[in-house]
């Protein structure tokens, strides 16, 4: 059963669609990530479902309400601005309890819930201070208890932790999944940032040019993208060109990568070309081994935990990520020639 | 060492331009205590006879009120139209948007005589006798540029997604405005209203042309006065009024910084 629902959604300005027939099902109490590259949509989507733009067509549903027609202060989505929104002229305590002082709630009721949810944010005994004088985790913090303090149907999160340093960063995404479970609440984080999405979403959906690309779970997504955009986009790739010699029934082939022949599923016909898409992670190097990829080590660079050896193959480059605990950096020279291995299911067709 | 020599030229030259603002001020203050029938500076010893000498005269009593009356008046009612113009003029595009802001500023660039004659002929032709309406609709049209300068500038660089945050927790357009966007842009509007009090109430040239034999505003009456008579009453109604600019000035300051007033970005 889907909670909250986009159907076909629309938006469209100055005559080009930005976000183009938007279908989206997210779960009650799920915490879905929208990912994508600057200016593909999502802060507009995020925007129409808490009623700050109108849809130009299609619909929002939640909890089996449309809800795309109402004005955003009567939808009861909670939202999380990038650059926090705090109320500059009221206290944290006030700002907290705003929402709720608009709902008429008796005043000690107000005192209680605005006590406690500055306790889950940790951050009891600042209820007199006022937004500028906290930090931006703190800020952040702030506006996540005004916008739960309410118990919004949905929370919506906008970036919410790009004006923060790297550390806090961290720190504060671990929090928001805290409590986002905690709550249980149904959830929209918007990012950029792939790491974040994939740390710390139950599903992400893969936006690109106003379209969802796919959304799956953060395994499936590293793991099987589905469209070529999504491989290129998270994390990072290497294409490949294998030439098909063989073909075998059940859709298996013979492909050859430059004389390393090797075995997998895929559709394609006797001689012809297929570009595959490979992780840096998933390629192994050999000094010596029965067979693979002969390719000289360009440069390496050493990351700390890994280290990223680049390759060369005739004019094109391959990218490998080794654990340093598998392979010494040290007895690898650049200049030297290595058997580059890969398990063949790590492939990853492309859709072309 | 190269640089002392013109930074004392510098405090040098400012405090001469101080003096010679000031002085006029001092004088008044100081001449309207003087114990002689006359007006002389410096006074001949010190007495506030002349402050007293004030209730003998119902006149500037009155006019006294008359001035404050018109001036809260054009301070409320510039404030207000002053405050919507500048939202509309910053947040919205419309058409003849730099026809309106350009009208409403023009006042500042027409000198007052001429806006009096204006404003004389105007009121003659739909009608309009002398009144304490009339001085305020004089007024007002004088005002608000300084209202919108002030309030425009504190309406730049606001961020408007704090008025989203509150529709998101449930406030209606109204609430918005009066919970969340006045009381930010606040400052702007309050020093906005007395820049409008303080000019409505100084304002001697367009007054001039709409008052009658019994409406008649402080400047004017002082001014008159001068033509008959010239003894310390005036210096005392003076500072009065000075007395009471000034404690306007401090209040915006107190509100705002004068420095900040003057230094907006529009
Ligand atoms: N008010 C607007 N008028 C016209 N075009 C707009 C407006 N708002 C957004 N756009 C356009 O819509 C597209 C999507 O914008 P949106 O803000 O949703 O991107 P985003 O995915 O949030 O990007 P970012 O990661 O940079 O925040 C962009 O091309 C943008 O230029
Ligand atoms: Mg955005």
């Amino acid at each position: 059963m889907s909670y909250l629902c986009l159907e076909n959604v629309v938006k469209t300005f100055n005559k080009t669609e930005v976000v183009k027939k938007m279908n989206l099902e997210i779960k009650k109490g799920e915490l879905v990530s929208f990912l994508g590259p600057s200016g593909c949509g999502k802060t507009t989507t995020l925007n129409m479902i808490a009623g700050f733009l109108d849809v130009d067509g299609g619909s929002i549903v939640v909890d089996g309400k449309p809800v795309h027609l109402l004005p955003p202060n009567k939808r009861e989505m909670g939202m999380v601005f990038q650059n926090y929104a705090l109320f500059p002229h009221m206290t944290v305590f006030d700002n907290v309890a705003y929402g709720l002082k608009l709902r008429k709630v008796p005043k000690s009721e107000i005192n209680q819930r605005v006590l406690e949810a500055l306790e889950m944010v940790r951050l009891s005994g600042y209820e007199k201070r006022y937004p500028k004088e906290l930090s931006g985790g703190q800020q952040q913090r702030v506006s996540l208890a005004r916008a739960l303090v309410i118990k919004p149907k949905v929370l919506l999160l906008d970036e919410p932790l790009s004006n923060l340093d790297a550390k806090l960063r961290q720190e504060m995404r671990e929090e928001i999944v805290d409590i986002q479970k905690k709550v249980g609440i149904t959830t929209i984080f918007v990012t950029h940032d792939q790491e974040e999405a994939l740390a710390i979403s139950d599903r992400i959906a893969v936006m690109y040019e106003g379209r969802i690309e796919q959304v799956d779970t953060p395994v499936a997504i590293y793991n099987h993208p589905q469209t070529d955009f999504v491989s290129r986009f998270i994390g990072e790739v290497n294409q490949i060109q294998g030439h098909v010699v063989e073909t075998f029934s059940g859709n298996q082939c013979k492909v050859s990568f430059d004389g390393y022949h090797q075995v997998l599923s895929c559709p394609g016909t006797k001689d012809t070309l297929i570009d595959f898409y490979l992780r840096p992670e998933k390629i192994q190097i050999y000094q010596e081994h029965s067979e693979g990829l002969r390719v000289r080590v360009e440069r390496k660079m050493f990351l700390g935990a890994k280290t990223r050896y680049i390759l060369q193959l005739k004019d094109q480059q391959f990218i490998a990520d080794i654990s340093n605990t598998v392979l010494n950096p040290d007895q690898i020279i650049e200049g030297q020639d290595v058997l580059a291995v890969w398990n063949p299911e790590e492939l990853l067709a492309t859709k072309k | 060492m190269r640089k002392v020599l013109p930074k004392a030229c510098l405090n040098f030259f400012c405090i001469l331009v101080y003096i010679f603002l000031a002085a006029p001020i001092v004088v008044v203050l100081l001449s309207s205590l003087t114990t002689t029938e006359y007006i002389v500076f410096p006074p001949k010893g010190i007495t506030l006879r002349w402050y007293a000498e004030l209730i003998n005269h119902p006149e500037f009593m009155q006019s006294f009120t008359l001035s404050i009356m018109v001036a809260l008046g054009t301070s409320v009612i510039s404030t207000i139209i002053g405050t919507m113009a500048s939202i509309a003029v910053v947040r919205y595009e419309f058409r003849g948007k730099t026809a309106v802001t350009q009208l409403i500023g023009s006042p500042l660039l027409i000198p007052s005589v001429v806006f009096g004659v204006a404003l004389l002929q105007f009121f003659s032709w739909i009608g309009l006798a002398a009144s304490p309406v009339a001085l305020v609709i004089g007024h007002f049209i004088l005002t608000i540029p300084f209202v919108m300068r002030l309030v425009v500038a504190s309406l730049v660089g606001f961020d408007r997604s704090i008025e989203l945050a509150a529709k998101n927790l449930g406030a209606g357009r109204l609430r918005v405005f009066f919970q969340i966007t006045l009381p930010v842009i606040k400052s702007g509007v309050i020093a906005g209203a007395i820049f409008a009090f303080i000019t409505s109430f100084d304002d001697l040239t367009v007054a001039l042309f709409i008052v009658s034999t019994d409406v008649v505003t402080l400047p004017v009456r002082i001014y008159t006065y001068m033509q008959y008579q010239y003894d310390p009453i005036i210096t005392s109604v003076s500072s009065i009024m000075i007395l009471l600019t000034v404690i306007l000035m401090v209040v915006i300051e107190r509100i705002l910084g004068v420095g900040k007033v003057f230094s907006s970005k529009n």
